[in-house]
């Protein structure tokens, strides 16, 4: 799915953050939320602006679970594994989400309408066991709720 | 408002922010953090346009404020100055607490707090037991004011402690002060936070660092998450205090990226605090300059770790460093630098406004001051909250956290996360500070409580945490990255029924080896959660390893489904369930006899643990299992249509002797028959059936049930010998030797116990068991007018409704503890008091009164409850001065029993235990003596139907594996005979609802049932049963489908 990347949209940060010290990691995310994903050539750019080698912003990105190397869907389904969750039966609600999806954990779906994440914890123990997608959460689960939540954001995933 | 130049100005900025408030101004505060996910912000909508649409915005502030901590009653809010609180709104709610409360100041019941414990409703906050059990200072702001308010800070305090610290206090005074008050990091490690300080302060260097951990990753923890949300400020002036005190000119949080309102909140903080010059240079006109940036995190665990969080503000990928050098020698960019946690910040104000010795007045010697614990997993009210060090477990747990949901028993508290262990059951009483919960293997960590009751597997919840902490492993260090890879694996291995008996050893080797060269705490502490889950439920691996079996029924590979897994007997529940939802009654019947023979008994008086962990009971209620057993038993009994026997194996011609033909015995005798063999029970009864037909009267087990039943045993090769008793007409020895190629003793425990009291061998004093004995075997007992029992379990409760259907007058049943105590099954206890029976609890006789020898009266004291005692129940202990009297005739002791091993000598081989029972293998119940097994109350004294017929069934197993010459213990884990294959049924109708509740059993009226000794419980009609058996949710399907 070749796509042009129009790298004038990152420049502003670029000059923004400068030459700060320690800013690599805020440049990355601010990229990101540009484009959704970092684009290869993104990186190629913010290496030569912050005069950072390629290989140790690849390591920078590859280290952190919020980077993406490949686009993203248009929702993120963060599902939380946390121990709350686990004891509550949060287990079924991914088992759910993952049928439904016809994804696994850190897959997009090929209509790029979703993204699927587990999170190690989301703090929202109360809600247990939840999902947020996007930025709503979805607490007290039980796993016959989930393909609802999910149609309400888009096609319900290729699986029926 | 300018900048603030000097303290003056900040007290008369809050002079002004006071003055302005007015005091008769109804302020309706509403939780707009963690209730937005319960629809909070459409509450506030509803209360803006309603206060609009009355005109009653200059009467009524709506305020938007942090965490209130009651999240388990989301969404609440909070009504000032009358201190209402109410709970689970809806915006609906909001025109009526508008009408109602904020102009009529009426309060509006139904929105109110519901007590659990009490049925009443609570509409004050403060006298909420969640809130009456707390002390909030760390939390005092969060859910008053509303964090994006610099004004609503200063105006409660705020920033004073800041000008206190600059003005009259010198860096090591504020250090020194830190040092008294006795703070310890609240991150989890603890260690004293004004050592941490004094360290930086007196590192050489120019630039100095101060950084805030808010990098909260443990699952389970999420007050550091309220703390940013609800009160920032108080963070970041513990911040500049501690930065005061060190040197630092600069500083950093580091906040999770995870929580995007936090870091909302803070940069409003961050600009009003700038704004207003306190932050920046010259802060309040001193000396003293600061600067504060946010960092978001990038969704890396271990960047919570001082020095990968440190690299990570660097630009770096976030993995540790080896110490020293700590960071308060080296840290950020090589500079000296203070971390600390979120909590820990919020501290500091109040230590230095009040002074450390108001501090460190709250808390234990060792941990000073307050906590937050976030209460989340297996508990009522899970929230936020904030209490004293040195609180019990059980007063966090039980007390505010209101314990645990449908009452089910408290297994044990996970503190610490992923670095941190389990507080089990039995240290409840432990009071909560760093070094108590060092001495059980847990942690106090970030003070994340996650509570787990019976449906938990603590076998999945170590394989859960490794996963995790593989997960988050950086990768840096061999031990860490590899060793958390083979300890999962290891688990993985167990919880799929394919453990190996050394592994637990090697969990504990391999442990020991992770913490011991890990370079950084994630990989030093995570082994914990294994070894602490090994220290406390060690019988819980076994289970997963020896016998194949997840007593929690979670782990799914060796769950079929969650009733089944918990049945001792291993009855197809959930199979036979599902046959009668099919009308194929005669199926559900034979799949319950393929392991267990009496279904007309245990489908009346079972305790049927089942229906304790059936899924449906967390939708609204459980399934009726056990009466759905007796419908299809009684079915088959009325239309005299018993089936013919089925045998698994060829007709053997060894003989096996069952010494007692109790559930145990009839269990035995039954599996052993149905496997070939002759078998000869020895009863000394005159009838069959043991307790079930002597313990236990009529009118809730008819003899012809039992009867019934045992004919069904004696089909498949049983003979019973009654009238013949052990150690008088025959011995072990002489059936081993007269042909008997083993033996089962299932002897049950008849004997009484003592009340050791004056008075005790008086005429009319009878033993429980020996008053039901006599009764149901026709026997003459005295017709007692006023009859006492003395105990709560069951036998206490039968023999007192007996002596009601005998005539007598007045029967009162007299307990030393509560009816929350009490053993007897609940619905027994209901009907007793239905049928008039009088329940003094807190009651302990003294001495007997006799006249003539006969008993007169009954001396008694009133008891309280006292200290908690190893069963976690709390020990009754006699009120001085409450003695008084109570007149009877009869008197019916039933406060236990025990075995009688007179007839099985210790010259014979044999060796009793603890509480007179007989020794026996606990796996293959074999005793000393070869070929002689034993099992039922006889073993484990007083137990549950189901639990004897249990152990006859696995005595039945050993002897058959004995005289076929093979290993006892090898292979043992339990095989179904067959499974059946039946579809869900969905119920028709208007029955379809999840509120279709569990059918409740047709009983005899209450005048009616105490004329005689009919049976009180009617049993299920067919269409009653069948529609039970369709509320079943079927998690034998669940599995399949997988």
């Amino acid at each position: 799915m070749p796509e042009t990347i129009d790298l004038a949209r990152i420049e502003p940060i670029l000059q923004r953050f400068g030459k700060e010290r320690g800013a690599l990691i805020p440049v990355l995310q601010e990229v990101q939320g540009i484009y959704g994903y970092l684009p290869k050539e993104a990186l190629v750019r913010v290496s030569e602006a912050m005069k950072t080698p390629l290989s140790r912003i690849y390591g920078v990105v590859t280290f952190y679970a919020q980077f993406y190397l490949t686009p993203r869907g248009r929702h993120t389904v963060r599902v939380c594994r946390g121990t709350a969750c686990h004891v509550r039966g949060g287990r079924s609600v991914l088992n759910v989400v993952k049928d439904s999806l016809d994804i696994e954990d850190g897959e997009t779906t090929k209509d790029l309408q979703f993204s699927l994440e587990t999170v190690a914890c989301l703090g929202t123990c109360f809600l247990a066991p939840v999902m947020m997608v996007d930025r709503s959460y979805y607490g007290k689960l039980i796993p016959e709720r989930v393909p609802s939540i999910l149609e309400k954001f888009g096609q319900g995933g290729s699986r029926g | 408002m300018g900048k603030l130049s000097s303290p003056a100005d900040l007290e008369q900025c809050r002079d002004s922010l006071l003055r302005a408030i007015d005091p008769d101004r109804t302020r309706v505060r509403i939780c707009m953090t963690g209730c937005r996910a319960y629809g909070a912000e459409e509450i506030r909508d509803a209360f803006s346009s309603e206060v609009a649409r009355r005109g009653l915005e200059s009467k009524v502030e709506i305020r938007e404020t942090g965490c209130h901590g009651f999240c388990a009653r989301a969404p609440v809010i909070a009504i000032d100055p009358s201190g209402i609180f109410y709970q689970q709104l809806t915006p609906a709610d909001v025109p009526e607490i508008v009408s109602e409360t904020i102009e009529r100041q009426k309060i509006i019941e139904r929105l109110t707090y519901p007590d659990p414990l009490t049925d009443k409703r609570i509409a004050q906050t403060k006298k909420i037991p969640f809130y009456e059990g707390q002390i909030q200072n760390v939390l005092k702001n969060c859910g008053t004011i509303d964090p994006r308010s610099i004004d609503q800070y200063i105006a409660n305090g705020g920033y004073a402690a800041l000008a206190k610290a600059l003005h009259s206090m010198n860096p090591d005074e504020v250090v020194e002060e830190v040092k008294k008050s006795g703070l310890r990091g609240r991150g989890g490690a603890g260690f004293s936070t004004g050592m941490k300080w004094s360290f930086a302060r007196s590192a050489l260097g120019d630039t100095k660092y101060i950084i805030c951990n808010a990098d909260e990753g443990d699952p389970g923890a999420f007050m550091d998450r309220a703390v940013l949300e609800g009160d920032p400020h108080s963070v970041m002036e513990g911040m500049l205090i501690a930065a005061y005190a060190i040197g630092a000119s600069a500083g950093y949080v580091y906040v999770r990226a995870e929580y995007p309102i936090a870091v909302e909140h803070l940069l409003i903080a961050v600009e009003q605090a700038t704004n207003l010059g306190l932050l920046g240079p010259n802060i309040l006109g001193s000396d003293f300059s600061f600067d504060l940036k946010i960092k978001e995190g990038a969704g890396a665990f271990v960047c919570g770790e001082e020095t990968a969080l440190m690299a990570s503000i660097e630009g770096r990928r976030g993995t540790p460093r080896p110490r020293p050098p700590f960071p308060a020698q080296a840290g950020l960019w090589g500079k000296p630098t203070n971390i600390n946690n979120v909590e820990t910040y919020a501290n500091v104000p109040s230590i230095i406004l009040k002074g450390a010795p108001w501090y460190a007045s709250m808390g234990t010697e060792s941990s000073k001051g307050t906590k937050i614990f976030s209460l989340a997993g297996k508990i009522n009210n899970t929230g936020l909250v904030e209490v004293p060090m040195g609180t019990t477990v059980r007063e966090v747990i039980y007390k505010v956290g209101g314990g645990i949901p449908n009452n089910r028993p408290f297994k044990a508290v996970q503190m610490g996360g992923p670095s941190g262990g389990c507080v089990p059951a039995k240290h409840l009483e432990l009071p909560i500070d760093y070094g108590s919960l060092e001495s059980v293997g847990a942690i106090m960590g970030s003070g994340g409580m996650v509570v787990m009751d019976t449906k938990t597997c603590m076998v999945d919840i170590a394989r859960f945490f490794l996963s995790f902490t593989q997960d988050e492993s950086c990768g840096k260090c061999v031990p860490c990255r590899i060793g958390t890879k083979r300890m999962w694996e290891i688990l993985t291995r167990i919880t799929k029924g394919e453990g190996r008996e050394d592994d637990i050893e090697l969990l504990q080797e391999m442990g020991q080896m992770i913490k011991d060269a890990s370079l950084c705490g994630l990989g030093q502490t995570s082994p914990n959660p294994v070894l602490s889950t090994i220290r406390h439920f060690r019988n819980e691996y076994d289970a997963h390893i020896l016998d194949k079996h997840c007593p929690a029924g979670v782990c799914e590979a060796l769950t079929y489904a969650p009733c089944e897994n918990t049945c001792p007997c291993r009855v197809d529940a959930v199979g036979y369930v599902s046959a009668i939802a099919a009308g194929r009654y005669e199926e559900a019947l034979a799949l319950t006899r393929l392991n267990m023979p009496l279904a007309g008994v245990l489908g009346r008086v079972c305790n049927h643990p089942c229906e304790s962990m059936c899924k449906r009971g967390d939708v609204d209620e459980p399934i009726a299992i056990c009466s759905l057993k007796r419908f299809i038993s009684d079915r088959e009994m009325k239309r005299n249509k018993m089936p013919p026997p089925v045998f698994l194996e060829k007709i053997k011609q060894e003989r096996v002797a069952v010494v007692g033909a109790g559930p145990a015995g009839l269990s035995a005798a039954y599996h052993l028959g149905r496997r070939g063999y002759q078998v000869t029970i020895y009863e000394s009864l005159p009838v069959a059936g043991g307790m079930l037909r002597v313990g236990i009267p009529d009118f809730r087990l008819p003899a012809a049930v039992v009867e019934y039943d045992v004919g069904f045993v004696k089909q498949h090769n049983v003979e019973i010998q009654l009238n013949k008793t052990l150690g008088k007409d025959f011995t072990v020895e002489g059936l081993l030797k007269q042909g008997c190629k083993a033996v089962f003793l299932a002897l049950g425990a008849h004997a009484n116990q003592k009340l050791n009291i004056p008075g005790e061998d008086a005429e009319g004093v009878i033993p429980g068991i020996v008053y039901l004995r006599k009764v149901n075997l026709g026997e003459q007992v005295g017709r007692g007018q006023k009859v006492a029992v003395l105990g709560g379990g069951n036998v206490a409760i039968d023999a007192a409704r007996t002596a009601l259907r005998l005539g007598a007058k007045k029967v009162t049943i007299l307990y030393r503890r509560t009816k929350d105590e009490m053993p007897a099954l609940p619905e027994e206890i209901e009907e007793a008091e239905d049928e008039g029976i009088h329940i003094d609890y807190l009651v302990a006789p003294t001495r007997i009164v006799t006249q003539d020898g006969h008993v007169k009266r009954l001396e008694c004291m009133r008891m309280e409850l006292g200290d908690y005692d190893e069963s976690g129940r709390r020990r009754p202990v006699p009120i001085k001065g409450s003695e008084f009297v109570v007149d009877v005739d009869t008197l019916i002791p039933a406060i236990g029993y025990m075995p009688d091993l007179s007839s099985l000598p210790s010259n014979d081989g044999f060796a009793a235990g603890s509480g007179n029972t007989l020794q026996a293998d606990r796996v293959t119940l074999a005793t000393r003596v070869p070929g002689v097994f034993a099992g039922g109350d006889l073993v484990t004294g007083p137990s549950m139907v189901v639990e004897a017929m249990a152990q006859g069934y696995r005595g039945a197993v050993s002897i058959d594996r004995y005289l076929k010459g093979k290993d006892l213990y090898k292979d043992r884990a339990y095989q179904p005979v067959l499974r059946i294959d039946i579809p869900k049924i969905e119920m028709e109708g208007e029955l379809t609802a999840a509120a279709a509740l569990r059918a409740r059993m047709p009983q005899l009226g209450k005048k009616r049932r105490v004329r005689d000794f009919g049976e009180v419980n009617k049993g299920f009609t067919e269409k009653e049963a069948m529609r039970e058996a369709r509320r079943c949710l079927r998690c034998d399907l669940e599995r399949k489908g997988e």
